[in-house]
């Protein structure tokens, strides 16, 4: 190999490595000319479009609309416990330019305001790179993307800038501003990568808070693997034993469990359950419930699960209809 | 539609001080301000400052256009105050004239008496990427334009609205003309005493066969004019005079959860033919001024705060086709 060409291989690995190095500015006091502003513009443009990309506006099956961001190409998503509220809940996830996509929602902290949720459909999606070194410091120039007020296919997602004003434990402040919808959306690092969660604003307009990443890393695999974690405000979860489906269960002369009974206006009658269903498989996510026909055989089984579970808790249940095979995923009412 | 917008909490929280970025560090405060202090120029001789007389406090701002004493401005935040005075960089005018106003883009063209102010100078085209940095005026002394600063943030757009002046009535397609659904409280139609259920049969001597040819009605008319409805109750057939109201000043109260996040936002903030889109943090009241880039030129004219992440600005393309005919009273005035 000659000279040149080992000179242009080390250029080309200085120009790599470089897109991602600490930017000067990040370490002034603040920008002193329109120069050095005008160099965070151009990083913040550099990583725009592969942000803006992977930034989703989230519609829930119960109502309500928040922002979440692609971290995976198989369509991991990234929000806020109180976007999703819940495991296991049915999520519409909303591109920039429209296409939507099913999703649901996996394992949450409430303590943080940290959730997951997974995209269903299966297609190679855009994401983003998690600041997983954690390497962001006070005074960092920040952008952050949102659906605010809901999805606006002409607006597109919208683009803030700020800086870190402050850090706690759980926490990270920024000046970018934020508002209703924003929720669980991203907020980057002036090279692109993901650093936090939009969660809450503070008293002034330039105070948004948000949910670092570490927050996510610190309960990753509980989270991916649906668990509703701790107690704290940002999504509640109702006492065990207040949720209701609303069915009365026998066991029939052929040992099956049956439907006698859906009770009106119920989760069992909104999703349409009948009189002389047979139940044949129960599981709940959240609690690592899983039960099959061959666990099923005795009534108890049934409402020993019921009693554990909450208003808002999602229940898949699969029964039998003049032997037609049926399966639903049902969201528990309140107990009456 | 669905859509009730999950919530931010609004949180106080508590930080130890090591942890938090010195005030004058931050996005829009001192040291940022000095490294915009060769645009703040163009803000300091090319903005206006409207004091409303009453209380001699600043409502509302201004894009100078014309060296001959023409600013540019929102109409409607214009006509809510009885007497106003003008200043431009540290110049005070005490007469100014509204000369033209447009309702479509909520333009007012005032004149004030200079024969050298300092015009904007135009960008040559609104195209901008996201992201790229514009300058707002954002606070202001007698003496002095204090810069803001923001990034474009969402796609170039129209912002439907509806036409700007309302009977004040919900209508449905009927036999025979258009049926009142709902009259709207203090709408020219409740004054006028059209009651739900009526049907209206012409306007203006036009027959009305659908909402449609209502609304092309409607399109070609203006806040303040009063239309003569042929109505139709039971089966009565009588006419009623209707003045055409503001529909912002008769629908504007009506508030979202992210507007009372807000605070204080622009009374008329939809139905602009085209707008540009910047996250800059401004208030109601420093609306009207340029939108100017990093060399200084004016790329639009603030038209609407719309809530704390949104701002609108008229695109320069667009106010430069409107400016002519704005002007075309002041010639005819002559």
């Amino acid at each position: 190999m000659n000279m040149w060409k080992l000179w242009l291989a080390a250029a080309l690995i200085t120009a790599i490595s470089s897109s991602s190095a600490r930017p000067y500015f990040n370490d002034q006091r603040a920008p002193e000319n329109l120069a050095d502003l005008l160099s965070i513009q151009q990083h913040l443009q550099e990583n725009l479009e592969q942000a803006r990309a992977a930034t989703v506006c989230l519609e829930m099956e119960g109502g309500g609309s928040g922002s979440g961001v692609i971290i995976s190409e198989e369509g991991l998503v990234l929000t806020a416990a109180h976007v999703t509220g819940g495991v296991d809940r049915d999520v519409t996830v909303i591109m920039e330019d429209g296409t939507r996509f099913k999703g649901v929602s996996l394992g949450l902290e409430s303590s943080t305001d940290a959730a997951m949720l997974q995209i269903v459909d299966e297609r190679t999606f855009p994401f983003v790179e998690i600041d997983e070194e954690d390497s962001f410091r006070l005074g960092d120039w920040v952008f952050s993307l949102g659906h605010s007020g809901g999805f606006d296919k002409k607006r597109g997602v919208n683009v803030r800038i700020g800086r870190l004003t402050r850090q706690a434990d759980s926490t990270v402040q920024s000046g970018c501003m934020l508002i209703g919808g924003d929720s669980g959306g991203p907020l980057f690092d002036i090279n692109g990568r993901l650093i936090g969660i939009h969660s809450r604003v503070g008293a002034s307009k330039e105070e948004s808070l948000h949910v670092p990443l570490r927050e996510f890393q610190r309960n990753w695999d509980a989270m991916l693997d649906s668990k509703f974690l701790a107690d704290g405000d940002f999504a509640k979860r109702g006492a065990a034993g207040t949720g209701f489906l609303g069915v009365v269960v026998e066991k029939s002369s052929d040992q099956s469990l049956r439907i006698s009974e859906v009770y009106p206006e119920s989760a069992a009658e909104k999703a349409e359950l009948k009189e002389d269903d047979v139940i044949t498989a129960l599981s709940v996510r959240h609690l690592d419930i899983d039960l099959k026909s061959e666990d099923l055989t005795e009534v108890s089984g049934v409402y020993d699960v019921l009693e554990q579970l909450a208003p808002g808790d999602a229940i898949r249940l699969e029964w039998t209809r003049e032997g037609e095979p049926h399966q639903k995923k049902i969201i528990l009412g309140e107990r009456p | 539609m669905k859509t009730p917008f999950t919530l931010i909490i609004i949180a106080s929280f508590c930080f130890a001080s090591a942890n938090s970025l010195p005030s004058e560090q931050r996005k829009n405060n001192k040291l940022v301000q000095a490294a915009l202090d060769p645009v703040r120029l163009a803000l300091q001789e090319s903005s206006a400052v409207f004091y409303n007389n009453s209380d001699r406090r600043p409502f509302i701002y201004g894009t100078v256009v014309g060296a001959d004493g023409l600013i540019l401005t929102k109409a409607s935040e214009l006509a809510e105050v009885e007497e106003f005075s003008v200043r431009v960089n540290e110049e005070n005018f005490s007469e100014a004239q509204i000369i033209a106003t447009d309702e479509i883009w909520d333009l007012a063209l005032v004149k004030v008496k200079a024969t050298a102010l300092l015009a904007v100078t135009w960008a040559p085209s609104s195209d901008i990427a996201h992201g790229t940095w514009v300058v707002s005026n954002g606070a202001t002394t007698r003496r002095y334009r204090r810069p803001r600063v923001g990034v474009i943030s969402a796609n170039k757009r129209e912002i439907p609205g509806g036409h700007t002046a309302v009977l004040g009535v919900g209508l449905k397609n009927a036999e025979g003309g258009v049926r009142i659904t709902s009259v709207t409280k203090d709408s020219g139609a409740e004054k006028a005493e059209v009651k739900k259920g009526d049907v209206i049969i012409e306007i203006d001597g036009v027959s009305m066969k659908g909402i449609d040819e209502l609304k092309a009605v409607l399109s070609k008319r203006g806040v303040g004019d009063v239309l003569n409805l042929k109505i139709k109750r039971e089966e009565e057939i009588f006419e009623l005079k209707v003045e055409l109201m503001a529909r912002h000043k008769l629908y504007g109260g009506v508030q979202s959860r992210n507007d009372s996040m807000s605070g204080e936002f622009s009374p008329r903030r939809t139905g602009f033919p085209m707008v540009l889109q910047h996250e800059t943090t401004l208030s109601r009241r420093s609306i009207g001024g340029p939108l100017l880039d990093f060399e200084g030129r004016c790329i639009g004219m603030n038209i609407a705060m719309v809530n704390r992440v949104e701002n609108y600005a008229i695109p320069v393309e667009q106010l430069l086709e409107e400016i002519p005919n704005l002007q075309k009273s002041l010639d005819s005035s002559k």
